[in-house]
């Protein structure tokens, strides 16, 4: 089990139905709640035979506080009473028409983890699960959190992750795409039901695209199932994932996943852990490129130049030659590396 | 016997959230001097910082000291600030989008807020939607607006009992900056001491007073943020030395410092008076969310490439913010966003005549060419009138300003030769014809020839040679509907321009700058405004464009 704690927050009036100790699945639920519905009126001044203005006098409830069916709401002193008729959330009174705003709660709902795990700590703003897998962190994303397995959709980590590649199989499921996913890709996938995908790179507007086409269906009515999220590992534009990470994640090809896309995490369970990625990277290392023109593009870093060294673009920054595996070489600025160490087993 | 050498070293230190610049000062031939200065990503640590410095040290300082810099900067005086590495986030609940909301807004974010939300009733969201995205989202502070103080609007407290409503009890403190007539009801929505009423920012529908409420949210984002630290924030740190140069030069100075998360905007009196904003989103990570900044970005700067690639590009800047543009197009393309940023920094607020502007922040202060950093701040900020123009290369200004009053005045007069790199003068005017001359200037400088009238046509910038230490008067007579900013007494303005790594700066570009419709002739205008920048130029000459 890693040491990775992942703190899932809960809205204001939920309740956790987990303890402390306890094993959870990934669609296990681990917390319920009301959530608040559509506002409703409700006449206060008639009842108490007040103006509108005046029934105002006679509110005993304060306004955003949380009220449970039949609690009061207002009363004068000749015992005429207004109450609650739901449990419901109580908002503002109109003193021109001498009614309460209300939202009622709804249905309770279940709040569900998404990860495997043990919690660790159960309070009213949030449940700490550790996590029982290992952490890939991206570089930025999009979605809420979802579950599945992982399918690796590509066979080479230069590859782009084609709309072909979706199939019924891939319902349900985490797809590890190479450097690029279209946002006709992103559109089928949502279409086809898969959860998720983990991305080397995807270009802005392939992201806009499909998110303006979710939008339009939303508009139009259409029904759009489930959750889903993308995870970018290396960055946007058309960028290959790093080769030993995606060896890494063929290695689990079939394996339970918990993907946040908001949040550019990964956990992978019943897993080794991933290859490492380290800042500052010294001569010999085997190093990934962060930026263009060698974003994604892996290689050794032959020699690190002593002093600065004017970068083609101009700025004077500490350098390194570096042989890449796809046959360039080139001077990179050592804060546009990365060094990738095969993990060591926890 | 044996004599031990020794020296004293201060340990000047700018951290930020993506990059770190440190510099050694040091005496040299009994002057106090910038000896060393590094610049690495923060990520790569305090060990590897000093490892640098202590390499230039070696290469330079007397060889006697060989073998014990690391020990001399081990008990060097240090003197640091740093930026906030949480931005504080906070809500914005109001009646209007357009009203309150938007004036609210404003003022959070010119507080150095991150406002990760704003809910208003005319926000297109139901009501069900409204309460659920209050109760999910987790701040630092809430911030309530609405109602004009003459009137009692029920609305206003509807979005007050919407914040009480999603709030948890003893959770972020609650802002009430609407309606006066409201103050009480609203704070008595929440616990006591968790609400407080401040001055409404828009009063009627005519005014704007945000500075009560920028007051009071800057001191509660000190509070949030760093507590027991605050003289060290960047945010703090700054202005003050900022203000002390204004006192110390009599000039009216504008500081503006992108950084990668955030930017900060200070405005100092020649009394050393200073007002400032942090943008919490202006600094280069910000750039993607600038409206149609892609576009932009591309039509602004003709070598940042199509608008596609300048989108990713401005999203790498946010993911990946300690990493450096390799080729030319990135390089343009952020500068160009550096650029915009600016703009954005400087748009709420009549800034009003200046007399030096002080550029900060990597991508100003640390571009590759001196030309690249005179025109972030001259397309960026607009300086209208005869204008200093320097950057603050060493990041110096920062840790200075987290001394004492007393001590950074020492520091400014000690370190006068490294503080500032200047880039020269600059000459903005505003209006004239296109294409039709705007003004004529003469530059005088003691011991040369007499240089000039030289003729600046509308939409073009022209730069005379002048080296830095160097000053030069000038004689500038403006065309009909051409101004400088102020008020016009005579048909000549005389001024004084002092030279610089760039020179003397003669812009007729107008404010803002107009561009042309059509992409060919947009892309000839501004690669040659770039050219007249970056061109070297033999002295006695002007660059043209």
């Amino acid at each position: 089990m890693t040491g990775v704690i992942h703190s899932v927050t809960l809205p204001v009036g939920s309740a956790p139905v987990v303890a402390v100790g306890a094993r959870v699945q990934p669609a296990d639920v681990l917390a319920l709640r009301r959530p608040p519905t559509d506002g409703v009126t409700l006449q206060i001044a008639a009842p108490l035979r007040r103006s509108a203005s005046a029934a105002r006098e006679c509110l005993v409830a304060r306004p955003g506080s949380t009220l449970q069916r039949g609690d009061l709401l207002a009363s004068d002193q000749h015992g005429r009473e207004v109450r609650a008729p739901h449990a419901c959330l109580f908002l503002g009174y109109d003193p021109d028409h001498g009614t309460a705003l209300l939202s009622p709660l709804g249905d309770e709902e279940p709040i569900v983890g998404h990860v495997r795990g043990r919690v660790t700590r159960v309070t009213p703003s949030a449940i700490d699960v550790r996590v029982a897998g290992a952490m890939l962190t991206g570089v930025g994303g999009i979605g809420s959190a979802v579950h599945g397995k992982l399918r690796l959709a590509v066979d080479d980590e230069g590859d782009e992750l084609r709309a072909g590649a979706i199939d019924s199989e891939a319902t349900g499921r985490i797809m590890v795409g190479g450097s690029r996913a279209s946002a006709e890709t992103l559109t089928r996938a949502r279409a086809m039901g898969v959860a998720g995908m983990v991305l080397g790179g995807v270009l802005d507007k392939d992201l806009r695209d499909f998110e303006a086409t979710q939008q339009r269906r939303k508009e139009g009515g259409g029904v759009v199932v489930g959750e889903f999220s993308v995870l970018l590992l290396e960055g946007y534009g058309k960028i290959g994932m790093d080769p030993g990470v995606f060896t890494w994640l063929r290695a689990h090809d079939g394996k339970m996943v918990s993907l946040f896309g908001d949040d550019a995490r990964l956990y992978v369970y019943d897993a080794t852990p991933p290859p490492v990625r380290r800042l500052l990277p010294t001569a010999g290392d085997h190093v990934v490129g962060t930026r263009r023109p060698y974003a994604g593009a892996g290689g050794r870093l032959v020699r690190i130049f002593p002093g600065l060294h004017v970068a083609s673009s101009g700025p004077a920054v500490r350098a390194g030659l570096v042989r890449f595996e796809d046959g360039r070489t080139g001077i990179v600025p050592l804060a546009n590396l990365e060094a990738t160490e095969p993990a060591t087993r926890a | 016997m044996s004599v031990t050498i020794d020296t004293e070293l201060a340990l000047l230190v700018d951290t930020g959230t993506a990059w770190t610049k440190a510099g050694v000062i040091g005496r040299v031939r009994g002057r106090w001097r910038l000896v060393a200065h590094a610049a690495q990503p923060t990520a790569w640590g305090e060990e590897e910082l000093l490892r640098r410095l202590v390499e230039q040290l070696a290469a330079t300082a007397d060889t006697r000291l060989t073998g014990r810099f690391h020990e001399l900067l081990a008990r060097a005086t240090r003197v640091e600030c740093r930026t906030a590495v949480r931005p504080a986030r906070l809500v914005v609940v109001a009646v209007s989008r357009e009203l309150s909301g938007s004036a609210a807004r404003r003022a959070a974010e010119a507080a150095g807020w991150h406002v990760v939300e704003m809910v208003t009733f005319d926000d297109g969201r139901t009501l069900a939607e409204r309460v659920a995205l209050l109760q999910s989202t987790v701040v630092d502070a809430w911030l309530l607006a609405g109602g004009f103080d003459e009137g009692r609007s029920p609305r206003a407290l509807e979005a007050a009992a919407l914040v009480a409503a999603a709030r948890r009890p003893g959770g972020a403190p609650v802002v009430w900056a609407g309606s006066s007539h409201l103050a009480g009801e609203v704070t008595a929505l929440f616990e006591d001491g968790a609400a407080t009423a401040v001055g409404n920012p828009r009063p009627d529908a005519r005014r704007d007073e945000p500075s009560e409420l920028r007051a009071h949210l800057q001191a509660l984002l000190r509070r949030t943020v760093a507590p027991e630290d605050e003289e060290r924030l960047t945010q703090v740190a700054l202005p003050r030395a900022i203000g002390a140069l204004a006192a110390a030069t009599g000039f009216r100075v504008l500081a503006v410092d992108v950084g990668a998360s955030s930017a900060l905007r200070v405005l100092a009196e020649t009394d050393g008076t200073t007002h400032s904003r942090v943008h919490a989103r202006g600094g280069l990570a910000g750039a993607a969310l600038l409206p149609g900044a892609p576009g932009r970005v591309s039509r602004i700067e003709v070598d940042a490439g199509e608008e596609p690639a300048v989108a990713d590009l401005l999203h790498n800047l946010r993911a990946r913010p300690a990493s450096v543009p390799q080729t030319a197009e990135e390089l343009a393309a952020t500068q160009a966003a550096a650029r915009l940023l600016l703009a954005s920094l400087v748009e709420d607020g009549a800034i009003g005549q200046l007399d030096l502007v002080v550029g900060c922040g990597r991508t100003i202060a640390a571009a590759p060419h001196p030309g690249q950093a005179m025109r972030m701040l001259l397309d960026g900020v607009r300086p209208v009138g005869v204008t200093q123009l320097a950057v603050d290369a060493g990041a110096l200004l920062g840790p200075l300003g987290s001394l004492t009053e007393a001590e950074i005045s020492e520091g400014l007069t000690l370190l006068a030769d490294d503080l500032l790199v200047p880039l020269g003068t600059s000459v903005v005017s505003r209006g004239g014809d296109p294409g039709r001359v705007a003004m004529r200037v003469t530059v005088h400088r003691a011991g040369w020839p007499g240089h000039g009238p030289v003729e600046v046509r509308t939409g073009q910038v022209l730069v005379v040679p002048l080296p830095r230490g160097h000053e030069a008067e000038l004689t500038i007579e403006l065309s009909a509907g051409v101004s400088l900013g102020a008020a016009r007494r005579s048909p000549r303005i005389t001024a004084t321009a002092t030279g610089g790594t760039v020179g003397l700066v003669l812009d007729a570009r107008g404010a803002p700058i107009a561009l042309p419709r059509r992409a060919d002739d947009r892309r000839a205008v501004v690669a040659s405004w770039s050219d007249a920048l970056m061109r070297e130029a033999p002295p006695g000459s002007e660059r043209v464009a």
